[in-house]
C-alpha cells in the first residue's frame, strides 16, 4: 500500500536490537542517532535507550530504540524491551558464524511471542572487515527472505548502509502501521501505550493503577 | 482502645494490613504508642473510623470503587492508608496524593512525628559535611585505630561515612574479610593467599580451556577492552590481561552465575584502590602507566584485587545467577520503597510508562558504577564495604536515594523519553565524596525507617 502525505500526525514507533555481543549493535545506533563511531566504546549493561526523530513523505515518526546487551546472561530480559515493540533490528557479526545463528533464536522467539505484528531487519554488520566474512550474504538473504524480514549489510564503522536499513525499516514499519489503521485497529497506540502499563511487574488492576496516576 | 489501634486490629477491615504496622513506620510500635498516648479524639472502632472518611472519595473516584469494590487488594488498601498518614505527617509539603483523603482528627496528633517522615528526599545531613572537613584528624583516627587491634565494628564504623585514601588499602582488605585483624598473621595469610591465586591461574588460565570455559573466556576477552574507555589506563596491555585473569578466576570459581557483564566493572574500585599504594607522590592512576611497576607489585594488585572482590560479590552472588533473579527483587522492592516514600514520583514514572527495571537493573547491577564517576564508586564501597554482608539490602536504600536525588529533575520531565534518557544519564560528572555522603545518608535513614517494617517490602503477589 501506498504511504500516504503527512497527516500533521506523530508516529511513535519502538525498535529494538538484538544480537551476539560484541556484533555492533551500540554502534549502529549511534552512528544512526549521533553519527558517531568509536571502535572502543563501553560494552551495554542490560539495555540503552536513545530516540530519533525522521520525517518520512511528510509524515512524522519518533523511533524511541533499545539498544539491548549481547550476553546471554541477559536473554531473559529480552520481552521487556521486545514486548510491544513496532520493528526489530537483529543485528549479526558477518566475520562470526555464531553470531548468525543466534539471530535464527531471536526470529523463532519474536515470531512466536509478536507474530507478524513485528517488522524485523536482519543486518549483517562489519562489512569494513570483508576478508574475513564467515557468514555468505546469500546465505543470510535467503534466510531472511524465508522469515519475512528485511536483509542488510552495513558497517558502522564506515558509515555504510546505516541510514538506508533504518529508513527501510521505518517505512515498512509506517506501512504496517497505516494499513492497521485503516482496519480502524491502531496498533502503534495500542503498542506505545497501553502496552506499556502491562510492563509494571505488579498484581495491581488496570483500573487502580489508572486511578493513582490518573487523578494526581 | 483508641482509634489507630482498633482499625489495624479489626480482622474484617481491608485497611488492614496485619497486626503489627502500617507500611513507612520507622519503628512502629513505639510510635503507635506515642501517637496513641498523645491522642485525645479518635474514632472508637473501624466504623466510626470510616464514618470519618465517608466524604474521602472525590465524584470521580466513583468508578475505582465500583471496579475494585470489596476485592480491593491489599496493596492497594495499604498505599491509600499510608497516604492518608502521610498526607498528614508531611502536612506542610506539597503533596499532590492520588487519593483526596481527609482525616482531619489526626492532623492534631501526629504532628510532633511528621518531620521524621521525608516524603521525599531531603539530602543534605549536616552532619555529613563537617565529617568531609576533618579527613585529616580522620586520619589520625584510622591511624590510631589501625596501631591498636581494633575490632572489624570499630573499623566499619569509621569506615562508613569514608575511608581517607592513605589507608584505604589496607582497610579495605580488613574490611572485606581478606586480611586478618591480627597483626601477628597478617603477612603470612597475605602471602599464602596471593600464592593460593597463582596457583589457580596456574591451574585454571594457563591450561588449555574446555568449550564451557572457553566460551566464559571470549565473552571476557571482548568485554575488557570495552571497559571504562575513558581512561588510558584501562587500556594498557598489562591491565586488561590483569582484569581478564581475575574475572576468568572468578568464573570458574562462581560456575552457578558465571561471568555475567558488569562484573569486570565491579573489579575497577579494588583495582584502583590497591594500585593507588603503589603510585608515587599522588600522581593520577588514570594516566599511570603500569609498566614502571615492579613485577611483583603487580601480582599483589592482582591477587589482592581478586580476593577482595570474591569475597565482596560472595553477599549479591544471587544478583548474578540465571534470569539474575536477586536483581529483580531488588528492583520490585525499590518500587515499593518509592511507592511508599515518594509517591508523586512514583505516579509520574507510572504515568509515562517508566518501568524500574528499564532503569534499575543496571544500578543493581553494576552497584551504580556505571552512574557515577570512578573516584564516587570508591568512596561509595567505603560504606558498601562497612556494611559487610548487609550491604547486599544496604544497596537497594542506596539505589532509592539515588533516584530520589534527582526527583525534581524527573518531575519536570514531561514524557517517557525524557525521563529514560534523563535516567539512563544522570548527570554526576561533577559529582565528589560529599555527593556520595549526602545519598547514603538519606539510604541510611531510609533503611532505619523501614528496617522494622519487614513486610513494607514485601511483593504481595497474592491480595485478598
Amino acid at each position: 500500500m501506498a504511504i500516504n502525505s503527512g497527516n500533521g500526525k506523530t508516529h511513535n514507533f519502538k525498535v529494538v536490537l538484538l544480537g551476539e555481543g560484541c556484533v555492533g549493535k551500540t554502534s549502529l545506533v549511534l552512528r544512526y542517532v549521533e553519527d558517531k563511531f568509536n571502535s572502543n566504546h563501553i560494552s551495554t549493561v542490560q539495555a540503552s535507550f536513545l530516540s530519533k526523530k525522521v520525517n518520512i513523505e511528510g509524515n512524522r515518526i519518533n523511533l524511541a530504540i533499545w539498544d539491548t546487551a549481547g550476553q546471554e546472561q541477559f536473554h531473559a530480559l529480552g520481552p521487556l524491551y521486545y514486548r510491544s515493540s513496532n520493528g526489530a533490528v537483529l543485528v549479526y557479526d558477518i566475520t562470526d558464524e555464531k553470531s548468525f545463528q543466534r539471530i535464527k533464536i531471536w526470529v523463532k522467539e519474536l515470531r512466536k511471542m509478536l507474530g507478524v505484528d513485528i517488522c524485523l531487519v536482519i543486518v549483517g554488520n562489519k562489512t569494513d572487515l570483508e576478508s574475513d566474512r564467515h557468514v555468505s550474504l546469500e546465505e543470510a538473504e535467503s534466510y531472511a527472505e524465508k522469515v519475512g524480514a528485511l536483509h542488510f549489510q552495513t558497517s558502522a564503522k564506515l558509515n555504510e548502509g546505516v541510514e538506508a536499513m533504518f529508513y527501510a525499516l521505518t517505512q515498512k514499519m509506517l506501512e504496517k502501521t497505516l494499513e492497521n489503521e485503516t482496519h480502524n485497529v491502531s496498533l502503534a497506540g495500542q503498542n506505545s501505550q497501553s502496552g506499556n502499563i502491562l510492563v509494571v511487574d505488579d498484581e495491581q488492576t488496570p483500573s487502580t493503577t489508572k486511578h493513582c496516576c490518573g487523578s494526581s | 482502645m483508641d482509634g489507630l489501634h482498633s482499625f489495624e486490629n479489626d480482622k474484617s477491615s481491608f485497611w488492614k494490613k496485619n497486626s503489627k504496622a502500617v507500611p513507612g513506620r520507622p519503628s512502629p510500635k513505639k510510635e503507635v504508642q506515642r501517637i496513641s498516648r498523645t491522642k485525645t479524639v479518635g474514632p472508637a472502632s473501624y466504623h466510626e473510623f470510616q464514618a470519618s472518611i465517608s466524604d474521602a472519595w472525590a465524584v470521580e473516584d466513583d468508578d475505582f470503587c465500583l471496579t475494585s469494590g470489596t476485592k480491593i487488594s491489599k496493596k492497594v488498601s495499604q498505599s491509600a492508608a499510608l497516604n492518608v498518614l502521610n498526607v498528614h505527617r508531611t502536612f506542610e509539603a506539597p503533596v499532590h496524593h492520588c487519593e483526596n483523603v481527609n482525616l482531619s482528627v489526626q492532623e492534631k496528633n501526629v504532628t510532633h512525628v511528621k518531620n521524621k517522615f521525608p516524603g521525599r528526599p531531603r539530602p543534605l545531613p549536616s552532619s555529613t559535611n563537617t565529617l568531609d572537613k576533618n579527613t585529616e584528624s580522620k586520619l589520625e583516627r584510622f591511624e590510631t585505630l589501625l596501631a591498636n587491634t581494633p575490632t572489624i565494628d570499630e573499623l566499619a564504623q569509621l569506615s562508613w561515612s569514608g575511608v581517607p585514601q592513605k589507608v584505604r588499602p589496607i582497610i579495605w582488605r580488613l574490611l572485606a574479610g581478606y586480611l586478618p585483624i591480627n597483626q601477628e598473621r597478617r603477612q603470612t595469610i597475605l602471602e599464602r593467599k596471593r600464592q593460593d591465586y597463582w596457583n589457580l591461574v596456574q591451574q585454571y588460565y594457563d591450561t588449555e580451556r574446555d568449550e564451557a570455559s572457553q566460551d566464559t573466556y571470549h565473552q571476557i576477552h571482548i568485554d575488557v577492552p570495552r571497559m571504562n574507555p575513558s581512561v588510558a589506563l584501562f587500556q594498557q596491555e598489562t591491565v586488561q590481561k590483569m582484569f581478564e585473569r581475575i574475572l576468568f578466576i572468578w568464573a570458574i570459581r562462581h560456575p552457578a552465575s558465571g561471568y555475567v557483564q558488569g562484573i569486570n566493572d565491579l573489579v575497577t574500585p579494588f583495582f584502583v584502590v590497591f594500585l593507588q599504594e603503589f603510585i608515587p607522590n599522588n600522581e593520577p592512576f588514570e594516566t599511570f602507566s603500569l609498566n614502571t611497576l615492579h613485577q611483583d607489585k603487580l601480582d599483589i594488585i592482582e591477587a589482592d584485587s581478586f580476593w577482595c572482590l570474591s569475597k565482596f560479590l560472595d553477599a549479591i552472588q544471587d544478583n548474578y545467577v540465571f534470569a539474575q533473579l536477586g536483581i529483580q527483587q531488588k528492583v520490585n522492592q525499590l518500587k515499593e520503597l518509592i511507592q511508599r516514600v515518594d509517591n508523586n514520583l512514583h505516579c509520574h514514572l507510572m504515568q509515562h510508562n517508566i518501568d524500574y527495571l528499564q532503569f534499575s537493573f543496571r544500578w543493581l547491577n553494576n552497584l551504580l558504577t556505571r552512574e557515577l564517576p570512578l573516584r564516587c564508586t570508591i568512596r561509595l564501597w567505603d560504606t558498601y564495604l562497612a556494611e559487610g554482608d548487609s550491604f547486599a539490602s544496604f544497596q537497594l536504600y542506596v539505589c532509592a536515594a539515588f533516584l530520589l536525588y534527582w526527583r525534581d529533575m524527573l518531575l519536570l520531565e514531561t514524557d517517557f523519553q525524557g525521563l529514560m534518557l534523563l535516567l539512563q544519564n544522570l548527570p554526576t560528572q561533577d559529582w565528589r565524596s560529599s555527593n556520595i555522603d549526602m545519598v547514603v545518608a538519606e539510604a541510611y535513614r531510609l533503611k532505619v525507617m523501614f528496617a522494622d517494617a519487614p513486610n513494607h517490602l514485601q511483593n504481595n503477589r497474592n491480595p485478598r
